[in-house]
């Protein structure tokens, strides 16, 4: 600790009238109904350090109900954007408590990671802590077995700790200093040796308050021991979905892109908070729900206690007991773990968990906002399989472009944003292509499209196949219907550089030849020197000659060097499980299986929590992913 | 309800009749699955396996439309073994010889035949019942909305006073109502045969009350219940309407019918906080103020009537009270633009039952009626030492099977409710984008028997048809609901199920039969 001091508690009306001549200053105040909120302070109030825990966690005020990401004007012929993100007005959160300091900790690492948040960041660095360490803990507190309290040890900027008739007051960064600075008159110097002692003191006899604590110091491993106990299809039936631990949780940040159209030539998207245990969270536009309803429970425990400190290194979980209040089902996480604990022997090893790398900060002040582009042709690719030309209306950005993604963020303004992937790349000057099947409400919008008109693109996103590396390898690619349109890039790209790879080989599935995409392309293909296109398909056709059955049939007649081949799987996780196993039969290994597993992506830049799975997002660490990585990803893809 | 929700978990064993409860009512159900997992006995009547009858230790999944055969089935399970509660019933009751009659015919064999419940589930739960030491019913829309509606409901009462199952903590008949203030609606005289408080229309000493309250003659004969107002603008003899806050267009039941009726109206006037199908009909329609803008009370299930405090002030400029006022004014009764405080001291002197309330009580504790005098501390349990009318008068009630049932051109039963994810006709929850992305079109539950016999898959499309009307919907295949029965929620306005459910109503509620009628499902 820098700097400590001492506060007369009665003076604290008259300090936060000072601090609020130059910021909005949120205090805990209880409503009519005795319940604790943040609430704008005016002059004089009283302020009250003893209120338990607020009913919502602070992450509320800073964010607030919706949060605008980009605004729109103009019709399809002249759409221009305009980022959302304003600079955050000077705020101080005033006594939040420490279970809420460490999940702010894990908000910054959160949000400002990876892709930097640019609305949240701006707030942010508006932003001062004053938290106030907790004296007496609360009925279901148990921040002292997750390490998040009750006392703070960082993240704060001053840090009271009430002692009777004095506050105790430490100060952890410039934002604090300057907090002094302004209440001078109020704050008395004291030597941090000698409160050391005091607030130990203190801690210990709050520690010693707490209910019976659960042992929380191996959950990741109980948990993921437990991740098929059979307590989560007990306790489903009860879950309601009402979405309360969600909306109460100091760390769930999930959100849903909404588009708000203010007239035909006008609006804006905006985020709104969403919620993992609603059924629709992960449910595609075709209706499938990869996410069963234990799936969802048990999704939302995993997280706090396993997957967030796999990815962040910090709990996600901080004990602050929000969720087990609100809970109509009694849905309890610190019962979860005490019982798996108590079933599973302690010795038996946590199943292998795949932890990716996060990819490197960075900063993009365009990140929600998408750049126009107009679209230069459409034409059918197959009955239900249209392609679309596209090129940037500001010249500039196709200059600049790198092809370094697996896919694009394309939207429809006014509609809404689906992810497409990239199936041709840069070498086209600057025109990119998509493959679209139109299944849901925003795929249904651009078949309305006409060339000319504009769209909005963001990305490139994610990470794509590493075809390098097959240098001297026999290559298989497997591309099921619509699953050939992620990998055509790769492929155009290994037949540019035919001679650094063995024998190529495609097979093109679907149900009937009508269903193939790119069949010039593929017949083509057939014609260059080492390269053998096949067909596997349910029905029949004249057209070429097609094997009629499963992709799997195929396999053991191209002759490939098993053991040293590079093998791409682009089709539904069922059909690459299958198609793996037999790989895996003739010889390959799984790190030499490439699939792509584009699971219900909506920002791409792993901030909205939908395309999560394990501590993975799937817009940031795939959606390329080993068959070895894939097997150890928890099945909700 | 006889009892208030925090009895709810003192009940030893809960029955609940026709409630999805943790869809429809997601705070009561809360308590009764709190109640259930803390040791309670919970039995759910219900043709569907909702949530809370997963959760039951006995669901009778009783045929729809035959609740009056189970319940009369159950009271003599519990007559012939001498689970009845004689000291209640000779002290506090009445009529009971009736009820003996009534119940005579339904041995367990008829009632299984009847109802589909099997004979062991049926003496299982009129034992727990009746032998619990407290035991609760709650019910809602699945009794009540039936053409026996009324006689459902009085089947409950009997069942309850047989066992003496009331006035007394974790007892009860509790109806659940399906708005914040439906209850407060119905106790201000939202009803065409009562004044506030319940006081009768067809009275002469009410009627002369509120005659010299408000200084104008009051009509002699009730007036009309919303279908019979259709009816009349039908006709002709109803030439005007005011809608507030409602949107029959969708709720109500034969929506074509409701559509010409109000097309019919010389002058329409609605207001509403949105758009909405019956807006499009009126000639005029005025902003209206939502609860966040509104100043008064509000009256809960359990009679509690509540303070709202105006958290913004109306956008459109005015609350719904000051539009009233200054239409009554402009339509020739001057009615001065009183506080909502000064409005509900009028209401309390008029009517008894809350005779003890005002603005300023309320705004420090919330009052369960009836509350008679300002020290009285209002009543959260009803029927503790009398009941309104003196003795329990036993019904004794004979079945009436529902209007339309499925026939060979109609196979199928309708059952209709609501979803989880949206409220009534969503006129506010379709603009909320979480909660329309997670029931964005009508979805048909459908029992997987049925789906294979018409080939339909799960997420198919299909029609949906009536002797009313067609909506088009998606297959949801499921075993919840019972085979021959398809579940459709109301909240659509571009596939509204009341363009299929039959006008057939109550005879003394005029309540509609919104749970049943004859349907088609064909493949699109």
């Amino acid at each position: 600790m820098s700097a400590c001091y001492a506060l007369n508690p009665a003076d604290l009306p008259a300090l936060l009238t000072v601090w609020r001549r130059n910021a909005v200053v949120y205090h805990p105040r209880k409503t009519n109904e005795n319940t604790p909120r943040l609430a704008a302070y005016e002059p004089l109030m009283p302020v009250d350090l003893d209120y338990g825990n607020l009913a919502m966690p602070p992450v509320d005020i800073l964010n607030g109900y919706q949060d605008v990401l980009f605004h729109w004007k103009g019709n399809e012929r002249t759409y221009e954007t305009r980022p959302g993100a304003e600079d955050g007005r000077p705020t101080i959160l005033f006594g939040i408590r420490p279970c809420d300091v460490a999940a702010l900790s894990y908000l910054d690492e959160f949000y400002l990671g990876e892709y930097a948040d640019l609305n949240y960041s701006r707030r942010r660095e508006a932003l001062s802590v004053v938290a106030v360490n907790c004296t007496t803990p609360g009925e279901r507190c148990f921040c002292a077995a997750t390490h998040t309290g009750p006392f703070a040890r960082g993240d704060f900027d001053l840090l009271l700790t009430p002692d009777g008739d004095v506050c105790w007051v430490e100060c952890a960064t410039g934002k604090g200093e300057a907090l002094v600075e302004r209440g001078a008159t109020f704050f008395r110097p004291v030597p941090a040796a000698d409160l050391k002692a005091r607030l130990l003191m203190l801690e210990e006899r709050c520690r010693a308050a707490f209910p019976p604590l659960p042992d929380m110091s191996d959950a990741r491993n109980v948990l993921l021991r437990g991740f098929h106990h059979p307590i989560w299809d007990e306790l489903t039936p009860a879950c309601i979905a009402c979405t309360g631990c969600t909306a109460v949780c100091p760390t769930c940040t999930c959100f849903q892109f909404h588009e708000e159209r203010f007239s035909a030539e006008s609006g804006r998207r905006v985020r709104v908070k969403d919620s993992c245990q609603a059924p629709g969270f992960t449910r595609n536009a075709g209706g499938h729900n990869p996410r069963s309803k234990a799936g969802a429970v048990r999704h939302r425990i995993m997280d706090k206690l396993v997957y967030i400190e796999d990815r962040f290194g910090k709990k996600g979980c901080v004990g602050c007991g929000r969720c087990i209040d609100v809970c109509p089902a009694d849905i309890d996480i610190r019962e979860i773990v005490s019982r798996i604990a108590a079933d599973a022997p302690a010795d038996e090893a946590a199943p292998p968990v795949f932890i990716s790398e996060r990819t490197p900060r960075r900063a993009d002040p365009q990140l929600y906002t998408p750049q126009p582009a107009r679209i230069v042709s459409i034409s059918d690719e197959t009955p239900d399989i249209r392609r679309y030309v596209v090129r940037y209306t500001d010249e500039h950005l196709a200059e600049t472009f790198r092809l370094s993604g697996q896919f694009f963020m394309v939207t429809v303004f006014g509609v809404g944003e689906v992810a497409l992937s990239i199936p041709f790349g840069d070498q086209h000057g600057g025109e990119f292509e998509f493959c679209v099947k139109k299944v849901g409400k925003v795929t249904s919008a651009l078949a309305a499209l006409r060339p000319g008109d504009v769209i909005g693109l963001r990305g490139p996103y994610g990470k794509g196949f590493p075809y390098r590396s097959f240098t001297g390898r026999d290559v298989l690619i497997v591309g099921s219907g619509v699953g050939l349109a992620p990998v055509r890039t790769i492929i155009v790209r290994l037949l540019q550089e035919r001679e650094r790879y063995g024998r190529i080989a495609i097979i093109a599935s679907a149900t009937s030849y009508e269903g193939i995409v790119y069949k010039d392309d593929l017949r083509r293909w057939a014609g260059e020197p080492g390269v053998e296109v096949r067909y596997a398909l349910a029905r029949p056709t004249d057209a070429v000659n097609a094997h009629v059955g499963y992709i799997n049939d195929l396999l053991p007649e191209l002759g490939f060097d098993w053991g040293s081949s590079r093998a791409i799987l682009c089709a539904s996780p069922r059909r690459i499980k299958l198609v793996s196993k037999d790989l895996l039969g003739l010889g390959m290994r799984p790190a030499d299986i490439y699939t792509s597993l584009e699971t219900h992506m909506r920002c791409g830049v792993g901030k909205c929590g939908h395309c999560k799975v394990g501590s993975h997002y799937m817009c940031l660490d795939g959606p390329v992913f080993t068959y070895e990585e894939m097997l150890q990803l928890p099945e909700e893809f | 309800m006889t009892n208030p929700f925090d009895d709810l978990e003192r009940s030893d064993c809960l029955l609940v009749v026709g409630s999805n409860a943790t869809v429809a009512h997601p705070m009561v159900g809360m308590r009764l699955l709190r109640r259930k997992r803390a040791g309670g006995f919970l039995i759910v009547a219900d043709p569907r396996r909702t949530t809370l009858a997963e959760q039951a230790d006995i669901h009778l999944r009783l045929r729809p439309g035959t609740d009056v055969p189970l319940f009369n089935g159950l009271m003599r399970i519990i007559h012939d073994n001498g689970w009845h509660n004689r000291e209640f019933i000779e002290t506090r009751t009445e009529n009971f010889p009736a009820l003996l009659d009534a119940i005579a015919p339904w041995t367990p064999e008829a009632t299984e035949a009847a109802t589909g419940v099997p004979r062991d589930l049926l003496f299982r739960a009129a034992e727990a019942y009746a032998v619990s030491a407290a035991s609760s019913i709650v019910y809602c829309l699945g009794v009540t909305q039936h053409r026996c509606g009324v006689n459902n409901v009085r089947v409950l009462a009997d069942l309850a006073m047989l066992c003496g199952q009331i006035g007394r903590p974790g007892t009860g008949v509790n109806p659940l109502r399906g708005q914040n203030n439906v209850q407060g609606s119905c106790d201000m005289g939202g009803l065409p045969d009562y004044y506030p408080g319940y006081q009768k229309a067809d009275d002469p000493a009410v009627r002369e009350a509120f005659a010299r309250a408000w200084g104008c003659p009051q009509p002699s004969t009730p007036g009309l219940t919303s279908l019979e107002m259709m009816e009349a603008l039908h006709k002709g003899t109803l030439k005007a309407m005011i809608i507030l806050g409602e949107n029959p267009v969708v709720s109500d039941p034969d929506a074509n019918h409701v559509r010409q009726a109000l097309s019919k109206a010389e002058f329409l006037l609605c207001i509403d906080i949105f758009p909405t199908p019956t807006t499009e009909l009126a000639h005029l329609t005025l902003p209206g103020a939502s609860f966040a803008e509104s100043e008064g009370t509000f009256t809960n299930s359990e009679r509690r009537v509540q303070r709202v405090r105006q958290a913004l002030p109306p956008l459109a400029g005015r609350s719904n009270s000051r539009v009233i006022q200054e239409l009554s004014t402009r339509m020739g009764y001057p009615m001065p633009p009183d506080s909502p405080a000064a409005v509900f001291d009028e209401i309390c002197a008029l009517t008894p039952l809350l005779r003890g309330m005002s603005h300023e009580r309320l705004d420090r504790e919330s009052l369960c009626w009836p509350c008679p005098d300002k020290n009285h501390p209002g009543a959260p349990m009803l029927h503790a030492d009398r009941f309104t009318r003196g003795k329990g008068l036993f019904a004794g009630l004979a079945h009436v099977p529902p209007a339309e049932l499925p026939d060979a051109e109609y196979p199928l039963l309708l059952n209709t409710g609501m979803g989880h994810s949206q409220y009534l006709t969503g006129t506010m929850t379709r603009r909320c984008p979480m909660l329309e992305r997670e029931m964005p079109h009508l979805e048909v539950d459908m029992h997987p028997d049925d789906a294979r016999a018409l080939g339909l898959r799960n997420g198919a499309r299909a029609r949906l048809s009536s002797r009313r009307g067609a909506v088009a919907a998606r297959v949801h295949i499921t075993d919840a609901v019972p085979a021959g029965t398809v579940f459709a929620p109301l909240h659509f306005a571009e596939a509204p199920v009341n363009l299929l459910t039959s006008a057939e109503r109550d005879p003394v509620s005029k309540t509609p039969e919104f749970k049943i009628c004859a349907v088609r499902v064909e493949k699109v």
